[in-house]
């Protein structure tokens, strides 16, 4: 509710709108039009698959593959940075005292993290909704096969968003405000990272440690375009149940 | 039952003892001092009654609940030691928000945060944020949010400290009003206060329980305390030594005069009389010792 009801949460949301609208104008549309006019260069059957997105052309729409590809790589980003502040700043400032003496740590904890999904959810919406406005606008015979692949982008995007979102539940518990719980987050991120590498370099190639960060399975999921995606939905779900495991013992046990 | 019954309850922090092996409890009624020099564990034990620190050691039970169990919402409430409320919302946002997590229905909570305000004289701060507030106001908005749903028992961290004297007395009326259905323990440095506001004390120091009982006692029989305008104290000791009844006048930490008597109230008319007689203006006679005499009297 913060994020709709304040100054601060309307500017943040302005923000975002005028990133997206420039994402949208000077990415997303000549992205599209690049791809249908480049479409039978052979370009792109030469480049794409290199980059792992050679499943661009089974979306309905070339908006939508642009959409796709953007959204999994940019929201990511935004969830870490919007998601930030759950618990911190109200610690620091004492007001989680008075919603203890009402609701339980792991009330608080859950629904946080749950209002968080919710705003990612509505700006996935948002987001997908301009991306909709542009396709009827530019190929409207295009519409109804995007819109009928509408519940498998937010379903997946959600799934995606969750774990970082839950790693940002998480880092917020131990934060005394949002820009502490960024820091920690990356301190984090690359440290696992850091790990990883130094143990495959160690004991070879294990496939367990290559789903160790949350995202890991952004690039099997450019390469997809329907149901199939959710072949990979365990990743994220362990993810998210891991860090939120672990935040809710962090929550109830740290001092107010 | 007594509402807060602690059983050897210890906190540490580190190798600091906040909390030494406490064992306490409290009756409901009467408001009850909670008092100790800094760092005696005042606000610690608080804390730990309220949920937001775990004891280290020890048993804890609060209204036959455990601290921080949802079968205390509603029936607990407190003014946490600087907690300071979302300066980004308004007042009565947050407190409608509290009251909606108590479990009221929306004009339900809308009728008790009018309720509340008013009674801290605040209801046109329905509408302003904390940040706009006074230091004293932001104190009674945070009494009026300990106050939602008329809970059994109100713990008060410092209710006065940092806030002029219009707002304490406001704050002590407060108390004093709702005391008869809400059993409020406050902590404060503010001897003059509390023994005005409280029926017992309960001293701390350093993490240890010192005593805990009612502030009156029957030694109150035997002692006089008087404070007294401009007077010339070794006339004045000499004078009120000759009294029939006194056996010992001296001079307190606080500035007053105690006197030890067999009868207070005939010393009490003969001292009127003195003072009548040598035209000496006194300030305020009170039975028993002050309490700041009976818990530091001895130590000078």
């Amino acid at each position: 509710m913060r994020l709709f009801s304040t100054r601060r949460g309307l500017v943040a949301l302005f923000g975002f709108l005028l990133i997206w609208v420039a994402v949208l104008y000077y990415g997303i549309l000549p992205a599209a039009a690049l791809l249908q006019d480049a479409a039978h260069s052979g370009i792109l059957e030469f480049l794409f698959p290199r980059l792992g997105l050679q499943a661009w052309e089974n979306w309905p729409a070339a908006e939508l593959a642009v959409y796709w590809v953007v959204t999994l790589y940019l929201l990511p980003f935004f969830a870490l940075i919007a998601s930030a502040d759950q618990t911190a700043s109200d610690r620091s400032r004492g007001t989680l005292r008075y919603l203890v003496l009402r609701c339980s740590r792991i009330e608080i904890f859950l629904g946080r993290f749950l209002g968080q999904c919710i705003i990612m959810f509505l700006v996935v919406a948002a987001t997908l909704a301009t991306v909709l406005v542009v396709v009827a606008f530019y190929n409207p015979d295009k519409l109804a096969a995007t819109v009928a692949k509408v519940p498998l982008i937010v379903l997946n995007l959600e799934l995606v968003l969750a774990p970082y979102v839950a790693l940002m539940a998480l880092v917020s518990v131990l934060a005394k405000s949002a820009r502490q719980a960024t820091l920690y987050a990356f301190i984090l991120w690359i440290t696992v990272s850091l790990l990883v590498g130094y143990l495959q370099a160690k004991f070879g190639p294990l496939a367990l440690l290559d789903w160790a960060l949350p995202g890991s399975q952004i690039s099997q999921l450019l390469r997809l375009t329907n149901w199939e995606t959710l072949n990979f939905a365990a990743i994220p779900i362990v993810h998210t149940l891991i860090f939120l495991g672990i935040g809710a013992i962090l929550m109830r046990q740290k001092d107010l | 039952m007594n509402p807060i019954e602690c059983q050897g309850l210890t906190k540490r922090y580190g190798s600091t003892l906040a909390l030494d092996n406490l064992t306490l409890s409290l009756p409901a009624g009467e408001p009850i001092a909670l008092i100790g020099p800094n760092g005696a564990g005042k606000t610690t034990l608080l804390s730990v009654l309220c949920g937001f620190i775990r004891p280290s050691n020890g048993e804890v039970s609060i209204l036959g609940e455990r601290p921080g169990s949802a079968g205390l919402t509603g029936r607990l409430s407190a003014l946490p030691q600087d907690a300071l409320l979302d300066p980004r919302l308004s007042v009565g946002r947050q407190l409608r928000f509290f009251a909606r997590l108590q479990g009221m229905g929306a004009a339900g909570a809308k009728k008790e945060v009018e309720r509340v305000l008013q009674l801290v004289d605040l209801s046109d701060s329905m509408h302003t944020k904390p940040a706009d507030l006074s230091h004293g106001m932001r104190k009674r908005i945070a009494i009026a949010q300990a106050l939602l749903g008329s809970p059994e028992l109100v713990l008060l961290d410092e209710p006065t400290a940092g806030i002029d004297p219009p707002n304490a007395k406001m704050i002590r009326d407060l108390v004093r009003e709702q005391s008869s259905r809400t059993t409020f323990i406050v902590s404060s440095h503010n001897l003059d206060e509390l023994e005005r506001l409280c029926g017992s004390v309960v001293y701390l120091e350093k993490g240890r329980l010192i005593s805990a009982g009612p502030l009156s006692d029957d030694a109150d029989d035997e002692y006089i305390t008087l404070r007294m305008g401009a007077v010339n104290e070794s006339e004045f000791i000499n004078a009120a030594n000759m009294l029939p009844g006194v056996s010992d006048v001296s001079k307190t930490t606080g500035g007053d005069f105690l006197i030890k008597t067999q009868d207070d109230m005939a010393t009490s008319a003969a001292l009127m009389q003195l003072l009548i007689d040598k035209n000496w203006r006194y300030r305020q006679l009170s039975r028993g010792k002050s309490l700041e005499e009976r818990l530091y009297g001895d130590q000078t």
